[in-house]
């Protein structure tokens, strides 16, 4: 691969950086929203007749981007939450009444009076939602908004995490910002937020732009149920194969499937250059711990002899740097800094 | 012994890497003879630490089941009955939920312990049950489907209210049976359970022919019914609970091999139960093989493997022997 249709892009990157910088610096540019707002929501089409005064939030990532908007106040509820919440919002988050860390039940929501549902995963709202359909819902007068980036060219009705069909990019991160933050009125701060974002991403990549090795194998270990066992890896369509693409590694896995089971075999047939493992707080699956992970890979006797680990090239990021949310720019950023440490980039 | 043998060295041969077979040859006389043929470790390790402990544990995990429900359709005269309907699969999965999804004794117990110790709790009820209810082949049937019941219930009861989608997947998988992550300390579980297993159950052939007849008739030749009985189904339980404990719960194997290996050598226990228990690992390997090569990349649960692929070849067995009309 040349390198020149890769810089091309990230000229454009950093123009637009620059345009949105001029956006952070004029908020008061930023059009205000005309209501009635028609948006298109996964297949369907969503009218607000004004902004939601209560929003309930189902998605650690979904709650994130609300709070990233400074819409704490209009928060009536939260639920399904993998790991704790984003530092700055420790306060904030405290005061909003988490209606369950798992799936909350219909009524729980419904109870808390919204007049939006914001979710982040299909399976929880959606055609055949576990907590509720988009018609209970609207039969009761309240709107429901689901992640993009849990419908752009995904297939959810496979179960599990469902199956991606095209790559997932950080494009329809920054849709789904604006897009709440036209629905919430609060446009400039969706701006603000994307610019902010936009810009920590492009200097990532810049940062590894000279790479040394090009498609460098990487691997992305979320968990195994069984620390010997099969291991959960990122397939080659979810947020961690973009943040391979972003920096010029490879995903070695070839799957459409958001999380397989890959065995050990697979992964040392593959030889990866770069280990990713997930570190989380959540402590429910056998190799959640890293340091678990990071045993297993120094003293199975196959694992033991792939490149990664022989040469020492394996990371650690927070699980949530891994799922389509705005800490993807994290995890951008954490792939990055172990390219240059590892000397793969010049 | 020749097909076991084969049906071993091709699931050690067949992977998602592809070595030459001198190179397995040689992996086994390092690590077998004390040779030193010069091999890529990595290489040696997957032969001997990955493909070949797995093969032997689907060997002794498919003959234990196997003979498990040779055993149990004779002792209750009950052609349907299978380890699994003792409830000791199901028992087995709720000790395996209850460590995965509620961290009871997480970090000391392991999910196969987990699973161990639900399943013999499981056997324990249904044995209380059955004999409270009278004893008998129709009641300890009757107890282990309202135990299965209770279990299933219990197992569902932890997923629904406290796992999330990801975890309720790993479940699934785990409930439909699955080999990844077999090493040789689970061959040194299995293996013996199997072997030994196996034994008692020879020295009992004769027995377990009497059975066949009814309790009245074994008891009329002198085989002392209850505690025959009660040691039998003690075995049949060790054996299911160990191996569901090590592989998951693994369907089919133990309720249609014992069919298919009576349809090759007849009914007689001396013939059948070396049939079963051979018919029993070979089926297992095979099954292995083709989970974890029909999808590149990916593993497929064996119980469904031996579900898809087992039941037509079972269908094929019974049309071959079907009785003139």
């Amino acid at each position: 691969m040349s390198s020149d249709p890769k810089r091309r892009p990230f000229i454009l990157r950093l123009a637009f950086a620059v345009l949105a910088t001029f956006a952070i610096s004029a908020p008061a540019f930023a059009a205000s929203t005309t209501y009635p707002l028609t948006i298109a929501n996964c297949g369907r089409s969503i009218t607000f007749d004004r902004a939601p005064g209560k929003v309930v939030s189902i998605g650690q990532a979904m709650t994130e981007i609300l709070l990233s908007l400074g819409l704490a106040d209009r928060i009536t509820g939260t639920a399904v939450w993998f790991s704790p919440v984003l530092k700055q919002f420790d306060a904030e988050n405290s005061k909003i009444k988490r209606l369950a860390d798992n799936d909350p039940s219909f009524e729980a929501v419904v109870g808390t009076g919204p007049d939006l549902v914001a979710a982040e995963f299909e399976w929880h709202v959606g055609p055949s939602g576990s907590v509720g359909t988009y018609d209970q819902f609207s039969k009761l007068g309240i709107n429901t908004y689901v992640a993009p980036a849990d419908c752009a060219a995904k297939d959810n009705t496979t179960g599990g995490d469902g199956v991606r069909k095209e790559m997932l990019k950080t494009e329809v991160i920054y849709q789904e910002i604006a897009e709440l933050a036209a629905i919430f009125n609060v446009q400039d701060r969706g701006e603000a937020l994307v610019a902010r974002l936009k810009e920590r991403e492009d200097k990532a990549i810049a940062s590894v732009a000279e790479t040394r090795v090009k498609d460098i194998p990487v691997v992305f270990w979320f968990s195994s149920k069984e620390v010997d066992g099969e291991a959960f890896m990122a397939g080659r369509n979810g947020a961690p194969a973009y943040i391979m693409r972003a920096l010029g590694a490879k995903n070695v896995i070839a799957t459409n499937e958001e999380w397989p089971l890959v065995g050990w075999e697979t992964v040392a047939g593959l030889n990866p250059a770069i280990i990713v493992i997930a570190g989380m707080d959540r402590r429910r699956y056998a190799a959640d711990d890293p340091a678990i992970k990071l045993t297993f890979l120094n003293s199975d006797p196959v694992a033991s002899r792939i490149s990664a680990v022989e040469k020492k090239q394996v990371v650690v990021m927070d699980s949530q740097a891994m799922s389509p949310s705005i800490r993807l720019v994290d995890g951008i950023e954490t792939l990055a800094v172990a390219i240059r440490q590892f000397g793969l980039a010049k | 012994m020749a097909g076991l043998t084969l049906a071993i060295g091709l699931a050690v041969s067949i992977g998602e890497i592809v070595i030459p077979l001198r190179t397995i040859a040689e992996a086994i006389a390092n690590r077998m003879f004390g040779t030193s043929f010069a091999i890529k470790p990595i290489h040696e390790g997957i032969i001997w630490d990955y493909r070949l402990s797995r093969a032997l544990v689907s060997a002794s995990s498919g003959a234990a089941l196997a003979m498990t429900g040779a055993m149990l359709q004779a002792l209750l005269r009950n052609p349907l009955a299978e380890p699994y309907v003792l409830g000791i699969s199901a028992g087995a999965s709720t000790g395996a939920v209850a460590i995965m999804i509620l961290g009871i004794g997480s970090g000391v117990l392991t999910l196969s312990t987990g699973a161990f110790f639900g399943a013999v709790a499981a056997f324990g009820l249904v044995s209380l049950l059955a004999a409270g209810a009278g004893g008998g082949a129709d009641r300890i049937l009757l107890a282990g489907v309202a135990g299965s019941q209770l279990f299933n219930a219990l197992t569902s009861y932890i997923v629904t209210t406290s796992a999330n989608a990801e975890q309720a997947r790993g479940i699934m998988f785990w409930l439909l049976g699955s080999l990844s992550g077999v090493r040789w300390t689970d061959v040194l579980l299995v293996t013996p359970i199997a072997g030994g297993g196996f034994v008692i159950c020879m020295l009992h052939a004769r027995v377990l022919d009497a059975f066949a007849f009814g309790t009245d008739s074994a008891a009329a030749l002198g085989v002392p019914v209850r505690r025959v009985r009660l040691t039998l189904l003690g075995l049949t339980a060790v054996m299911t609970a160990a191996v569901v404990s090590i592989v998951g719960s693994i369907g089919f194997v133990g309720l249609v091999i014992p069919h298919a290996a009576r349809f090759l050598v007849g009914p007689a226990h001396e013939r059948l139960l070396p049939a079963t228990a051979l018919i029993g690992a070979i089926f297992m390997v095979l099954a292995d093989i083709v989970s974890r090569t029909i999808i590149p990349q990916q593993v497929l649960p064996i119980g469904v493997v031996t579900a898809l692929f087992g039941a037509p070849v079972f269908a094929l067995i019974l049309y071959k022997a079907r009785r003139p009309v």
